[in-house]
């Protein structure tokens, strides 16, 4: 079962009070703030009395434990069963860790049991040896915060060596791809993992300071009709955005819906995808391109 | 009662939790068939657990509270936070510490040893606490299912041992990754440290599918048995073969793809729909029915499946401009099960045959502004294609339309 007290938050905020006592170092506001930070905004009031009243006896009155060591909990077999199942995904050979531990542990699925049936088919070859080189490289550039030496090539067939900060790697389910979110780069803010040909850490490498622009953000405004369960499939469809949804009466609902300007072709897609039951009414710019497409349907004849 | 931050059952909170995450715009009034009692006690569990991604509006009709989650901005899952409400007694979380404390040594307890330890621990305290036999020997059996302990007979003495913890501090970016993207990924984010920074960013991350992790987590634990369970949707239970658990990395839903013995048929089951899982016997057919919805797979676009309707040919001729290649390449990658061909320079054909052609109209029109020619079996799907096409011209006024309301 995975819903179990085991894994819960109180349990690993008394875990980190009592390791605290076991060394020595409890005092009430260490309490307060490691329930403040392990569990929720009102667990305190839950764990610090029962602690200190003997409801749970596990701390004296002078802060001490009579637990002799720092508390640990092993793993869970649910949990041993779900690595020894993850172990198995192909993208696990990008960090090469042993997992001999696990022998012996019954997987709890196969990579068969689950379908990606809507996964785009052109994703990243995490078997090849030399992407795998550049992902180990990226990684440890990002956990490091550092410069680096790229030699790239677009996905338009241009090829340059860039000189950036490493920001994080970002995974798309959808492309099952990797990109490299980079700083300090003219033109350039994301590049896609399979495109790197040579990665070369650089601490001290001269790149533009500062933080990169953000991207800007767009506010979608869009009004759904309910038809054909639109409602559900939008909000869920939609779900990854930050967004705000209100009931205009009747079967009519009002979507505002935020998204970073480099996205705007993707959202076009989605938008229509949901055909006559969205209809978009901000940004114009996206208005416009709908518009543009369906002008040009129109001529191409489908009606 | 006191409100409480913790729960006995998940299936308690998880319908609320969907509703301010996925909707969000009901207001306390709006929640048929449930008390503003308990809407007042599900919007302040909310307000304590994930409280930063908490907003309200209001309208003419109240107010309303919801989840507003980003999914994008680096943070792990914070749904996943909702799995960790779990309530326990008094007696649960003390026997929890001083048990994993006094299994720690190297040697192994028995369990008299484990009684007289357990009251020398307590014997410092006012009132201790008393700790009865059976109550114990049950905590030890449910510790040994779930792992945390193991037991070895010796003659006619058990012996209690902690189970090995596996060093995993080098693992910590697998875990951090695949915590996020992998089925029942909760089971990994209980191992992280919760204030730790994750090193890795997500786009296109559907994290609604946390709160089935409980029920999806029975399922394969089903499907790795190789046996029938009995699932509860909408407060009927139906007796069901776990087959394979379908995944939409477009729209976030999940569904259970199980063979029904009712109704002698393969069908799909939305997974954040089923509120129950009993796990059965084992199902003599399973590799059989598996290989039957194999086989059906060549014919469905998403999970639409019937071993009973008839095949049906979809077909579509998409226009390639100038410098479009990138229209062609999309065609490749998201054909599914079906073949693209390319005709000439500017001329591509897409076709398939799928057992239910309702379910690949909504990506069919993504290609707006680029379909040459639409031609399907099933000429009522192809026909309400058109047919939502030329409302989308009036909505937005081309070809002479004004501009109106869906």
């Amino acid at each position: 079962m995975l819903f179990h007290e085991v894994y819960g938050a109180y349990f690993s905020a008394v875990s980190e009070i009592l390791r605290r006592a076991v060394s020595g170092e409890l005092t009430p506001e260490l309490m307060k703030q490691i329930c403040d930070e392990k569990a929720f905004s009102e667990s305190f009031l839950k764990i610090i009395p029962a602690l200190n009243s003997g409801e749970w006896q596990l701390l004296n009155s002078d802060f001490s434990t009579p637990l002799k060591k720092a508390p640990t909990t092993p793993l869970t077999l649910l949990q041993k069963r779900w690595l020894k199942a993850v172990y198995q995904d192909p993208r696990m050979k990008l960090f090469g860790l042993d997992w001999s531990f696990l022998d012996g542990i019954q997987p709890l699925f196969q990579p068969e049991d689950i379908v990606y049936f809507d996964r785009y088919l052109d994703g990243d070859p995490f078997g090849d040896p030399h992407y795998i080189s550049v992902f180990r490289t990226a990684l440890e550039g990002v956990k490091s915060g550092s410069t680096a030496e790229i030699l790239y090539h677009s996905a338009k067939g241009r090829t340059r060596r860039i000189k950036c900060r490493l920001q994080s790697l970002e995974y798309s389910e959808k492309d099952d791809k990797f990109r490299l979110n980079v700083a300090g780069c003219r033109n350039v803010d994301m590049l896609r993992l399979a495109g790197i040909e040579e990665i070369l850490i650089c601490p001290g490498l001269y790149y533009k300071q500062g933080q990169p622009e953000p991207p800007k953000m767009l506010c979608m405004e869009a009004e759904l009709i309910n038809w054909r369960n639109a409602l559900e499939r939008a909000m869920l469809h939609f779900a990854h955005f930050e967004r705000e949804t209100a009931h205009l009466g009747g079967n009519r609902y009002g979507l505002r819906i935020y998204y970073s300007e480099n996205d705007e072709t993707e959202m076009l897609i989605r938008v229509l995808s949901f055909g006559p039951m969205m209809k978009v009414n901000a940004p114009e710019s996206l208005v416009d391109e709908i518009k543009k497409r369906l002008k040009m349907q129109f001529e191409l004849g489908i009606r | 009662m006191a409100f409480s931050e913790l729960v006995k059952s998940f299936e308690k909170i998880r319908g609320y939790m969907r509703e301010f995450y996925v909707y969000g715009f009901r207001t306390r009034s709006g929640f048929s068939g449930k008390s503003g009692r308990t809407y007042d006690n599900e919007r302040r569990r909310l307000e304590c657990i994930l409280g930063e991604h908490t907003e309200s509006s209001r309208d003419s009709r109240g107010k309303n509270v919801f989840l507003s989650i980003d999914s994008r901005s680096g943070e792990r899952n914070p749904l996943y936070r909702l799995l960790r409400i779990c309530s326990f007694t008094d007696r649960d979380i003390t026997l929890h510490f001083l048990l994993m404390d006094m299994l720690d040594d190297k040697s192994p307890l028995l369990f008299p040893e484990i009684m007289e330890r357990l009251n020398m621990y307590t014997a410092g305290f006012s009132e201790p606490m008393n700790f009865d036999e059976s109550g114990v020997r049950k905590k030890l059996s449910e510790y040994e299912a779930l792992g945390l302990i193991r037991t070895e007979k010796q003659d006619r003495k058990v012996l209690y041992y902690r189970s090995e913890t596996p060093e995993l501090s080098g693992y910590g970016d697998a875990v951090d990754f695949f915590s996020e993207i992998a089925p029942c990924g909760v089971l990994g984010n209980f191992m992280l440290d919760e204030n730790s920074e994750s090193k890795f960013r997500f786009k296109h991350h559907y994290i609604t599918h946390a709160l089935d992790s409980d029920i999806l987590c029975e399922l394969l634990y089903a499907m790795s048995e190789k046996r029938s369970s009995w699932i509860t949707v909408r407060s009927s239970e139906w007796e069901v073969v776990p087959l394979k658990i379908f995944s939409s990395v477009q729209n976030g839903r999940e569904w259970l793809m199980a063979y029904s013995p009712g109704v002698h048929e393969i069908r799909s089951y939305r997974i954040d729909f089923i509120t129950g899982v009993r796990i059965g016997e084992i199902a003599l057919r399973f590799d059989e029915l598996r290989r039957v919805l194999s086989e059906m797979q060549q014919n469905m676009w998403g999970v639409a499946c019937s071993k009973r309707a008839r095949v049906q040919r979809v077909e579509f001729l998409i226009y390639i401009g100038e410098n479009e290649e990138h229209i062609y390449r999309r065609l490749l990658r998201e054909k599914r099960c079906g073949t693209v061909e390319r005709i000439d320079q500017h001329t591509a054909r897409f076709s398939a045959e799928l057992t239910d052609s309702a379910e690949i109209r909504s990506w069919i029109r993504t290609f707006t502004g680029r379909i040459i020619q639409l031609d399907f079996g099933d000429r009522t799907a192809e026909n309400l294609l058109r047919d939502d096409m030329q409302k989308m011209y009036e909505i937005y006024g081309i070809g002479g339309g004004e501009d109106a309301v869906p």
